[in-house]
């Protein structure tokens, strides 16, 4: 089977003050479409990043990455964000709500960013809302919610419109062991129901258990653990 | 240590809040120096002419006959009462000093000493130049300084360039010779003689062709002495005034000048209470988190308020030092301004330089940083109830926000009210009127959140409709950031509407001054002599001139006007003296237009607007006593009629019932009414060939008249716009400060729009559209309530300042222009944010918790 996401070669180093630090030294992987990998690796060992450079939040300093046989590299600033707007569905550590909208607003905004007309919009994003469990707080804002009823909305943000790949960054980092456990597995769920191909970095042994792979970055390389 | 390193932290706020608070001191502070320079130099004159004289006996514009004097010296029934002392004086202006206007003071040496001590100390003339003043025709002083500023050096027994001077004395020119200098002996002296040229009596009555007479004669009286005597021994005609009464009614006339200035700078210091206000708001609610840290460690709430308190306080003390700075340069400009509108307008000053007294710089340093520490005050309390456990979460502040909306918009409506009571108070008071305008204005910028937030709510589904995402996140942000966006917008929207408030008022003044001069000038060509003031006709013609030009082939009919100064019970007055011709209805606006000119021929007054309101006097039935050379004289009003040209009151009169009263047979100008196939350049070009032997003289069309004027009008309200830009300029800086802070805040928000998908250019647009928005709304509402500040400005303060009445001339294109500034303002003010934005690092500002 083509690999859905696959990079080779990638390399990316950060400068801190005068000294250079890299990250990711050629390192290359495979995923497959519907695959759950986790990453796992130290703080700092370049995780998140790797994400970001997946996303096309940031640029690699050399490699390539393909994502459904398009090489991410070779786009524009403008073409890897309208890529990621379609294709990429984001779940951070810190939830990272939009916290001046409510949680129906926040869940809309994917399907907004994508043209999808207002009513048809709401309706979906209410159905997402019910397959998290939150459809009573529609127009609550997030500050409201507990740690983990805002993963459950970002969760729900993330799979809104239909992406090809989620990328979870620590999904579980900032919950408890047992609303951690709910959330990991609302997002396996999902993520497993609908296809869809994860990539999730964690430190959480737990959270990695729900993975079908696990890789550990280190040294700037992607070594399989399991 | 902690206020300082918050601030350098963020520079850029830092400096935007330092620069609000220092243009604001800075206005406050030019005006101030202008305003204290002008009045400064007033007082410098008038008590360098009036010296130690406690009374004054006047005659009006005829003079006063010097055998007064004599009788008053040898009489022994007053010579032993009092010290006396004759003086002749006129303005005149010299080529050799710069053309700026010169008192010339003609002096008996022998009767000064008790007067004028600057003249010498005291003791008497203790120059060598006694001899030449008094027996050299056309002999003159000036103080040292003086003559060595303008290269002039006394003639040493020959007369030669450097110690010859040519005035121009009442539209004739005479030459005139320094024959010595005065030492100043203090700088009081140095500058009560800075434009004064001081000549014998005699030679003063030569050189203004008033042989005989004097301007007044000075006398000091004893305490509790008892006038009625002397009063009643004066001959008809003269008058007996109370010197510091006099100069206090002439000051007094241009006091709503000044106060109308020092009101409009005073409105860039609270556009920059509000930045102040705003931006340490925002910095208090940014930084609630660290003071819940900092009360949990044990900090006390007066600690926190203190150290929030110390940050404003650092902000003032800067900003007050570079405003203070900024405004002794800006005095310099003002000062310029603020003169000639006072010599257009009032009377005859010159102003050398700007006075720069401690108590201005003082006066603006402290409200630099009062402002400061008033604007901090609320956001210090602020800071110091946060409780020592979690902070208030961002939605719960915006909560609060909402409530606050509402209860700043029933607050301000309630102001509004308050301040439209204010004015309502029938006072000439313009601390009063001001007061409530301000409040007024203060009262409806409160009403700009909730402007804001409704109209935001109103656009939310047409703009979500055309414009997609963006016009739905737009509204929605605005609605959700008015925490931090509020006092800046209010800010802007009293920029705004000031400027609409006081371009409507130019307008309609414009308009109306327009009108009324097509009106008065109603002849085709005007001969007069050029003069000190550019809108009083106080220069006497040659009546070769007056002959010359009366007789013109082409004239078909000719008007003369004689200007004076006339006596009244309330100080003096211009009397314009002219062939009385049919006035226009608009122009009387009380009396009866049909009758007006025969009462007027039969003797009647009229009295212009200003001076009527000053005076009361609002019935065309009234009597007004007038000083004519054979005493008072009860004159019938005929009228009140429009008049723009002074503020200090007019009174019009028929030219043949001022000549059979006044015995003056004196003309200051002719208007001459061409036969209908003349044609008005060519006479006028052909009457100035006539005339050129006549220095000074000038020929004029109606049209050149009417631009002059109008060049003057301008020229009044230059400061007033200059002023107004600056306000404007604080509120951008509010508003470009409050969306820095803003985006600054709003990073990780961006971040994660990023991530999810939006482009730089949705999120350039997003920003513009949110801050074009801001902007509409302030210039929204900035519409109504420039309207309203017009409505004050035109019928209230302009009524209560000058007593003119204007027609509101409320057209489009200023409330076009303003609703275009507000929008522009805010949107140039995204500019800086938004490139900020554009080169944010997503990964970064999503990293940045």
């Amino acid at each position: 089977m083509t690999a859905f996401l696959r990079f080779y070669d990638l390399t990316k180093s950060y400068y801190e003050g005068d000294m250079q630090r890299v990250v990711l030294q050629n390192a290359h992987a495979k995923f497959q479409p519907g695959e759950m990998t986790a990453i796992i690796g130290k703080s700092g060992s370049g995780k998140s990043t790797l994400l970001n450079l997946i996303s096309g939040i940031d640029a690699p300093d050399s490699g390539q990455i393909w994502v459904d046989g398009r090489d991410l590299a070779s786009l524009s600033e403008r073409e890897r964000t309208l890529f990621r707007r379609a294709h990429i569905g984001f779940i951070f550590q810190f939830f990272n709500l939009i916290p001046t909208l409510t949680v129906g607003e926040n869940i809309s905004l994917p399907l907004e960013l994508n043209r999808v007309p207002h009513a048809q919009a709401q309706k979906k994003a209410k159905d997402f809302l019910d397959s998290v469990g939150l459809v009573d707080r529609w127009a609550t804002f997030p500050e409201k919610l507990s740690g983990g009823e805002q993963q459950r909305v970002a969760l729900a943000r993330a799979l809104v419109h239909d992406p090809l790949l989620i990328l979870a960054d620590e999904p579980t980092g900032n919950l408890d062991e047992e609303t951690g456990a709910q959330v990991m597995s609302l997002l396996a769920k999902l993520t497993r129901e609908q296809g869809r191909t994860l990539l999730m970095v964690t430190h959480s042994v737990e959270a990695a258990s729900y993975a079908d792979r696990v890789l550990r970055l280190s040294h700037g390389q992607l070594v399989t653990e399991r | 240590m902690l206020s300082l390193r918050t601030l350098l932290r963020h520079p850029i706020q830092f400096a935007l809040m330092t620069l609000g608070i220092a243009l604001g001191v800075a206005v406050m502070v030019g005006i101030d120096l202008a305003n204290a320079s002008a009045e400064r130099a007033f007082d410098l004159s008038a008590s360098a002419i009036t010296g130690r004289a406690t009374h004054a006996i006047v005659a009006g514009s005829g003079g006063v006959d010097e055998t007064l004097y004599v009788r008053l010296r040898t009489d022994p029934q007053w010579r032993s009462q009092f010290e006396s002392a004759p003086t002749v004086r006129a303005f005149v202006v010299s080529p050799q000093l710069g053309e700026i206007p010169f008192t010339l003071l003609g002096i008996d040496p022998f009767a000064e000493a008790p007067f004028r001590s600057y003249l010498g100390g005291g003791q008497g003339f203790d120059f060598q130049s006694i001899t030449p003043l008094l027996t050299q025709p056309g002999a003159i002083l000036l103080s040292a300084p003086t003559a060595e500023r303008y290269g002039l050096t006394p003639c040493l027994g020959e007369f030669n360039d450097s110690c010859h001077l040519e005035f121009s004395i009442n539209g004739r020119t005479r030459s005139t010779y320094l024959v010595g200098l005065l030492e100043p002996s203090n700088d009081f002296a140095r500058r009560a003689l800075d434009t004064l040229v001081i000549t014998d009596i005699a030679t003063a009555q030569s050189l203004t062709g008033t042989a005989g007479e004097l301007t007044q004669i000075d006398l000091i009286l004893p305490e509790d002495y008892d006038t009625a005597a002397l009063t009643a021994a004066l001959p008809a005609g003269n008058l007996l005034v109370a010197s510091a009464t006099r100069n206090d009614q002439v000051n007094t006339m241009t006091a709503a000048f000044r106060v109308n200035l020092t009101a409009l700078s005073l409105l860039a210091l609270v556009v920059g209470i509000f930045l102040i206000y705003n931006t340490m708001t925002f910095s208090v609610i940014q930084r609630r988190a660290m003071f819940g840290t900092l009360r949990s460690l044990g900090y006390t709430r007066e600690q926190v308020f203190g150290m929030v308190l110390g940050e404003a306080a650092l902000v003032g003390a800067l900003g007050a030092g570079i405003g203070l700075g900024l405004g002794v340069l800006l005095g310099q400009g003002a000062v310029q301004m603020v003169t000639q509108t006072i010599n257009d307008l009032f009377f005859v000053v010159s102003v050398r330089g700007v006075q720069i007294p401690a108590s201005s710089l003082l006066k603006g340093g402290l409200a630099g940083l009062l402002a400061s520490l008033l604007a901090a005050a609320p956001p210090a309390w602020e800071a110091a109830s946060v409780p020592p456990r979690l902070a208030l979460s961002r939605s719960g502040l915006e909560n609060k926000a909402s409530v606050a909306v509402n209860l700043a918009a029933v607050l301000g409506i309630l102001a509004a009210l308050v301040g439209g009571l204010i004015l309502r108070i029938p006072t000439r008071d313009l601390v009063v009127s001001f007061t409530g305008t301000f409040a007024v204005v203060i009262g409806l910028a409160a009403l700009t959140p909730f402007v804001t937030v409704t109209l935001m709510r109103l656009l939310n589904y047409p703009l979500a409709a055309l414009f997609g995402l963006l016009g739905r996140l737009a509204p929605r942000n605005i609605i959700r950031s008015q925490s931090r966006t509020a006092v800046a917008v209010a800010a802007l929207m009293i920029a705004v509407s000031v400027t609409i408030g006081v371009q409507v008022m130019i307008t309609s003044f414009r308009t109306t001054v327009t009108l009324w001069l097509d009106q008065t000038l109603q002849g085709d060509i005007y001969v007069s002599a050029q003069g000190l003031s550019a809108t009083r006709l106080d220069t006497p013609l040659d009546p070769e001139v007056v002959a010359s030009a009366r007789s013109y082939p082409l004239a078909q009919s000719s008007a003369v006007v004689r200007v004076v100064s006339a006596e009244t019970e309330s100080g003096s007055v211009d009397l314009v003296a002219a062939t009385t011709t049919p006035l226009d209805a608009r122009i009387l606006l009380d009396g009866n237009p049909e009758n007006v000119v025969k009462e007027m021929k039969e003797g009647a007054i009229l009295l212009s607007e200003p001076l009527a309101a000053r005076l009361g006097i609002d019935s065309a039935n009234a009597t007004f006593p007038l000083l004519t050379p054979d005493g008072w004289f009860q004159f019938p009003v005929a009228g009140v009629y429009a008049d723009y040209a002074s503020t200090r009151g007019t009174i019009r009169m028929d030219i043949d019932v001022y000549r059979s009263l006044w015995k003056d047979n004196t003309l200051n100008g002719v208007s001459l009414t061409l036969i209908p196939s003349a044609d008005v350049d060519s006479v006028t070009a052909d009457l100035r060939g006539q005339l050129i032997g006549f220095k000074r003289v000038q020929v004029n069309p109606s049209g050149a008249l009417r631009d002059d004027a109008i060049k003057i009008f301008d020229r009044t309200f230059a400061i007033t716009i200059a002023m107004q830009l600056v306000t404007t300029l604080v509120a951008f800086i509010g508003v470009l400060s409050s969306l820095l802070a803003l985006q600054l805040e709003k990073a990780r928000e961006m971040g994660i729009l990023r991530a999810l998908g939006l482009t730089l250019t949705e999120m350039r647009r997003l920003t513009f559209w949110e801050t074009g928005l801001l902007g509409a709304s302030a210039g929204l509402l900035a519409l109504p309530t420039g309207a309203i500040l017009a409505w004050i400005l035109i019928f209230i303060i302009n009524q209560r300042s000058f007593g003119w009445t204007l027609q509101m001339q409320p057209e489009p294109l200023p409330f076009v222009q303003a609703f275009v500034l507000a929008v522009s303002a805010a949107l140039l003010a995204a500019v800086y944010p938004a490139w900020r934005l554009s080169r944010m690092q997503t990964a970064e500002a999503l990293r940045g918790e």
